[in-house]
């Protein structure tokens, strides 16, 4: 079997210390100089909240999988079809792999890098550490535009409703995807954000994505955000574009292991990060695996063997052939889980 | 003759209409609806003067092809100058740009859309980006210093300080992966920048920058790049795409070297038509040519003893266009040909120069 690459590995991060803890001007402090993140939040100069600062996304069950929300038949089977070529691809045909933009995920993709925003009456700015990408939503009350040009970022125009900023995006290009597992996306789809920040240290934001023409019904997840007190965004130029070539994507033949065989495997299996487990389900003739950021496909070499995500996954079976653990070959080095009782 | 691919021809650009006939809000306006332009610089509510907007550099500029153009020889240091030499006959296979990477930083204020955001702390510019993406800066102004040990980075890191009405803005921590113009002039880590960035009035900005590397330039380096405000329209964004699939393809110069003394006698005027000369001067082992009073230096690289291939996205010469000498009998240097890509254009030979400026 080749030796199989995966998005998360090919990322070229050039990363760079700039100002470590330089203070940020303003910020609420406790009794001993320490950020006071549970402060309540600044208001900007005409009394709305202030959304400006350096925000990391905290990783979330559904960010990695984004339609985890959806029935099945809730993606449409074009979309559907799309994400599985991917997914057999190993994603090597999506955005990151090309340096290209990451399209509406920024800032909240699974691992995403941090993201700044600064917040002037009539416009904010939000630039994105990875690939030095911004962009601009405009708050001086003009409309989206009409009949815009495809674009990698989309346009965006925000409203305040109450403490709420909420930002409608459209105009996107049909080139990138939703999350980090290759859902796509057409250029019909809206996106509505919805950012409020509950204090000094924590920013809510409700997505909401409507694309019709690849999902029945609009789906909205929650992402949370986490400030970096006293910190920035660290340069990040994408140069190793020069990898794409060397990744070969598509597996060979997949081993279509029986469903009675499959069904075997289904069960908890105990992890020492994640307390509820990591859990393997059977959908239709495919087992998942949940490792606490959504279900994966596994995708069977044999009858006994799988692959996640470029990883290997072994199931163990006493002499019974019960199933009794799951073994994983990470880089890193092997990790079992034994299954839960 | 190989056809050549170049940097500047591999460009994608998807341009995105975006609000472009948006009319600004709270520009100041002549009675019949227009941006005045020599209305009062505005300022905020700290009394700065406020360099938020749109703006849009002069464009045409020596300094984006040579950013050297006011050197003399010996104020380039032996090393930068044969690694430039080494950039000019590769034709800029080699360049960051072929490969989606960051323009000479200079050129961000030459060319392009610009959008400054201030803010009391701290200060974005946001480059369109021309043929390439888009990048964005921070200048922090909360009185913070430049950082002691800084990682070099593509754009460096930035602070700003108020001298009156002028913002003075000092960049350091560059790596030196960045050219400093289109043909090839390279800089070390040690590269300061500084940007005095002054908004005259609402719709003009006069902007000085010095860029100082001892261990590349013997001297600073200062040009103007005045702006002026882009009312009523908006930024494109710009992604660089691609060119990680046709960067391979670049094939680069044949590194054929002439040599200086020949070199020279190419060197003068040459009239095109009646009050249309180009001028061809000696750039250290390659030469270079001025079709246009004001108009940029092409580099040119040789090919053969009497062909040289253009480089540069310049108006009259573009990457890729030759240019053959013409030599009489007795060997003495009588014209030259320049095969464009509108045509072949003849030149007959007035004086011979100085050789090498």
């Amino acid at each position: 079997m080749h030796k199989l690459a995966i998005i998360l590995c090919v990322m070229s991060v050039s990363l760079t210390a700039q100002w470590p803890n330089h203070p940020t001007p303003g910020m609420p402090r406790t009794p001993d100089g320490k950020p006071d993140l549970s402060a309540p939040a600044e208001r900007s100069a005409d009394g709305k909240p202030d959304l400006s600062g350096v925000w990391a996304v905290r990783n979330g069950n559904a960010l990695f999988y984004i339609t985890s929300g959806l029935k099945p038949e809730e993606i449409r089977p074009w979309a559907a079809a799309l994400y599985q070529q991917r997914a057999d691809d190993f994603r090597r045909d999506t955005d990151g792999i090309a340096c290209l933009p990451p399209g509406p995920k920024a800032g909240f993709a699974v691992g995403a890098a941090p993201m700044k925003i600064v917040q002037t009456p009539s416009l904010v700015v939000v630039l994105y550490e990875y690939h030095t990408i911004f962009r601009q939503i405009f708050t001086d009350g003009r409309a989206l535009p009409k009949d815009p040009n495809p674009a990698w970022m989309g346009y965006s125009v925000g409203q305040w409703d109450g403490d709420n900023l909420v930002v409608a995006t459209a105009g996107y290009n049909d080139r990138t995807t939703l999350d980090l597992a290759g859902h796509p996306h057409t250029e019909a789809l809206r996106v509505t954000e919805r950012f409020h920040r509950r204090d000094t240290g924590h920013l809510d934001l409700q997505v909401t994505f409507d694309d019709p023409k690849a999902y029945t019904r609009p789906f909205t997840v929650p992402v949370e955000f986490d400030l970096i007190p006293d910190g920035d965004l660290i340069e990040y130029v994408c140069e190793n574009e020069r990898d794409r070539p060397h990744l070969v994507g598509k597996r060979g033949e997949e081993f279509r292991a029986p469903a009675e065989v499959l069904a075997r495997y289904i069960g908890t299996y105990e992890s020492p990060v994640v307390a509820s487990g990591v859990v393997v389900s059977l959908e239709g003739s495919r087992l998942m695996i949940d490792t606490g950021e959504g279900k994966v496909p596994l995708f069977a070499n044999s009858e006994n063997s799988f692959t996640m995500e470029g990883t290997g996954v072994e199931f163990s079976k006493d002499d019974k052939g019960v199933v009794t653990g799951m073994l994983q070959h990470w880089t890193e080095g092997d990790r079992y889980f034994p299954r839960r009782k | 003759m190989k056809i050549k691919l170049f940097a500047a021809a591999l460009l994608s650009v998807p341009l995105a209409a975006q609000w472009l006939t948006y009319k600004t809000p709270g520009i100041p306006r002549t009675p019949d609806g227009k941006p005045n332009l020599s209305a009062p610089a505005p300022r905020t509510a700290d009394g700065k003067p406020d360099l938020s907007g749109v703006w849009r550099g002069p464009m045409r500029s020596a300094y984006t092809q040579n950013i050297a153009v006011d050197l003399k020889p010996g104020e380039i240091q032996p090393w930068a100058q044969a690694l430039y030499q080494q950039h000019v006959r590769n034709l800029g296979a080699d360049s960051p740009r072929a490969h989606c990477l960051p323009d000479p930083p200079p050129y961000y204020h030459l060319a392009g859309l610009a959008r400054i955001v201030q803010t009391p702390a701290m200060t974005l510019i946001v480059n369109e980006g021309i043929s390439n993406s888009g990048v964005t800066r921070t200048i922090f102004t909360d009185g913070r210093g430049l950082p002691e040990e800084m990682n070099p980075t593509w754009l460096g890191y930035s602070v700003g300080h108020w001298e009156g009405d002028t913002l003075v803005v000092t960049t350091a921590g560059f790596n030196d992966k960045t050219w400093l113009d289109f043909s090839g002039h390279p800089h070390s880590e040690a590269l300061r920048i500084t940007e005095r960035f002054r908004r005259r009035d609402f719709g003009h900005m006069d902007f000085e920058m010095t860029l100082a590397d001892s261990k590349t330039f013997t001297r600073p380096i200062t040009l103007k790049a005045n702006k002026t405000l882009a009312a009523d329209t908006e930024l494109l964004e710009t992604i660089c795409e691609n060119n990680d699939q046709i960067a391979q393809h670049l094939v680069g110069g044949n590194g054929f070297r002439v040599a200086p003394e020949t070199l020279a006698k190419y060197a003068g005027t040459y009239q095109v038509a009646p009050g249309r000369e180009a001028v061809i001067t000696v750039d250290g082992e390659s030469l270079a040519l001025r079709l246009n009073p004001s108009g940029d230096i092409q580099n040119l690289a040789a090919q053969s003893e009497t062909t040289f291939v253009g480089r540069g996205n310049g108006i009259e010469v573009l990457t890729g266009d030759q240019l053959e000498f013409v030599k009489d009998s007795s060997g003495a240097v009588t014209g030259l040909i320049l095969h464009g890509r509108r045509g072949e254009q003849k030149a007959v030979r007035k004086t011979a120069a100085l050789g090498a400026r």
